[in-house]
């Protein structure tokens, strides 16, 4: 046979198998996700912590600890935070949604069930029309609290099961260079400085984009927590659970632009739930906190912890909010945003990578081989 | 002849360790660090086999660090549009290039290309940073060497220029 002819059929052959094994390798994931999908979470979350506890790793190998006891010490830190959370917060999260739940169903919703019945029996006229508005209103709510409990309480049975993350985080922090050796050592050496340039570049940005998030996630949620703390005093404790509020608005920042509603609105429904005498000014102090929390993150904490680079458009984040929302549930759409920026740092540091490389030019050793052939 | 089970498993490991400790023990930038100091270098290395022919480096791709022979020999060679390419030196065992690669991301000036079947040893900057912040000490001391190799390479860049300039005039 014509060796060109040759060559060409085995290029062809090759091109061919490689596509073939990346429909396989899709078809499997489509196949085992169902299967995967908790252990790959699993997987996310311990990675998500050996990004943010390995500065503290390495600061306290800087200072001149040993890097198993860094890695020891850390880790206790991991349990201790794992066990409280276990053992304190989730369970009265659970309490405070459910006594939500009975709350709305009792006396506050009958009482403003007969207000807005009669609010458009004087105005319109029409209490049959009040009563479908409060109906309505009622299961909306009713169905809100439900998948607000249901989340939490799928949240407290995951975190049950998470007592292998914490190993699982460890060997990440412990053998991470050997795990990217391993993995880099697969590469082919023309794409060996390439996947090695690229892999260190993402883990830098991503580890920086990660931890800027967690820093801000966890500013607002401390200023949240002193906003409401503050109308607490001056109104005579109209949220008692402002700690729980403050902590989910700290979270709910992870999705811009929509973070901050859902941060405010359940500070908002407790005080109504609450329906304290000045029911109103609570409503607009609350709603004050939460822009004055929004305006310092904005002018001073966003632009100094987290990366600019990852600026997104709102119709992104909409569609990463949807889209983690019927992956996952709730936390999907609560992890969506920072796992579409993580998706927008690796894939700029790829085209940077393959921008900067001379990726075409054939070696000298590809030369020598294609004369060989012909 | 080699004893089919002392040949094996971890005595074999710790003789091929041996060997990069001895390589790696040649290389100026870590001649003075000692055997635990060595241990650290070694976890953030990496081994490469390449054939011959092969590129190992290209010019006016991204610098990301040094390479060091283990086994083999390797030419570097410049690229110029006008003159074409240009041998600018072969080395061999215990030989390293690529080492200006360790402080900045500047593009690579020549091409290195394994003239046989080559055993090569990767030291990069990323991993030196985070060497250098983990392990002060110890990224000090290499950093150290290395401003050495630098410095003298200067002095004797400053040198041939003297002579070339005394030639001149």
């Amino acid at each position: 046979m014509d060796s060109y002819a040759f060559q060409l059929y085995s290029q062809i052959l090759k091109i061919f198998w490689r596509i073939f094994l990346i429909i396989l390798a899709i078809a499997f994931l489509v196949f085992a996700f169902p299967y995967i999908k908790d252990v790959l979470i699993m997987f996310i979350i311990a990675w998500l912590l050996s990004v943010l506890l390995s500065p503290l790793v390495n600061f306290l190998e800087h200072k001149g600890l040993a890097r198993g006891w860094a890695i020891f010490i850390v880790m206790i830190l991991i349990f201790a935070i794992v066990g409280f959370s276990f053992s304190l917060l989730i369970p009265r999260i659970i309490q405070t949604v459910e006594s939500m739940i009975s709350k709305l169903q009792s006396d506050v919703i009958t009482d403003y069930s007969l207000k807005i019945e009669s609010f458009f029996q004087r105005n319109f006229n029409n209490a049959e029309l009040g009563r479908n508005v409060t109906a309505s209103l009622n299961d909306l709510g009713l169905k809100l609290l439900g998948s607000l409990g249901e989340f939490f309480k799928s949240v407290g049975s995951f975190l049950a099961s998470m007592i292998i993350i914490p190993f699982i985080t460890f060997f990440l922090i412990k053998d991470a260079r050997r795990f990217k050796r391993a993995l880099i050592s697969q590469v082919p050496n023309r794409y060996f400085e390439l996947s090695l340039n690229i892999i260190h570049k993402i883990e830098n940005q991503v580890g920086k984009y990660i931890q800027g998030q967690a820093t801000d996630a966890l500013i607002v949620g401390i200023l949240s927590i002193i906003g409401l703390f503050i109308i607490n005093l001056v109104f005579d404790g109209p949220l008692p659970y402002f700690v729980l509020i403050g902590m989910f608005a700290g979270l709910a920042n992870l999705i811009p632009y929509l973070g901050p509603v859902f941060g405010a609105v359940p500070a908002m429904i407790i005080a109504i739930l609450n329906n304290p005498p000045n029911l109103g000014l609570v409503l607009l102090w609350i709603v004050i906190v939460f822009i004055l929390v929004q305006a310092i993150d904005n002018a001073f904490v966003s632009p100094m912890v987290v990366s600019k680079s990852v600026n997104m458009h709102p119709l992104t984040v909409v569609v990463a909010v949807i889209i983690g929302g019927n992956i996952a549930g709730a936390m999907g759409m609560l992890f969506a945003v920072p796992f579409t920026g993580i998706l927008k740092v690796a894939s700029s540091q790829v085209i940077w990578g393959v921008k900067n490389y001379e990726l075409r030019h054939p070696s000298r050793f590809e030369e020598n081989s294609a004369k060989k052939n012909k | 002849m080699e004893n089919s089970i002392w040949g094996n498993g971890i005595f074999k490991k710790k003789k091929k360790e041996d060997d990069i400790f001895a390589i790696l023990k040649q290389v100026p930038i870590f001649s003075d660090l000692k055997p635990r100091e060595l241990i650290e270098v070694e976890k953030i290395v990496h081994r490469r086999s390449y054939k011959k022919n092969e590129t190992i480096i290209h010019a006016g791709d991204p610098g990301l660090g040094m390479y060091i022979i283990i086994k083999g020999s390797v030419e570097i060679i410049e690229e110029d549009e006008k003159t074409g390419k240009r041998s600018l030196a072969n080395l061999s065992d215990g030989s390293f290039f690529g080492d200006m690669a360790l402080l900045d991301e500047d593009p690579r000036s020549a091409s290195a290309i394994a003239l046989v079947d080559c055993e090569i040893m990767g030291f990069f900057r990323p991993d030196f940073l985070d060497l250098i912040y983990r392990k002060p000490k110890l990224g000090i001391k290499v950093l150290l060497a290395l401003a050495k190799v630098i410095g003298e390479r200067l002095r004797h860049t400053n040198e041939l220029l003297t002579k070339i300039q005394e030639k001149k005039d």
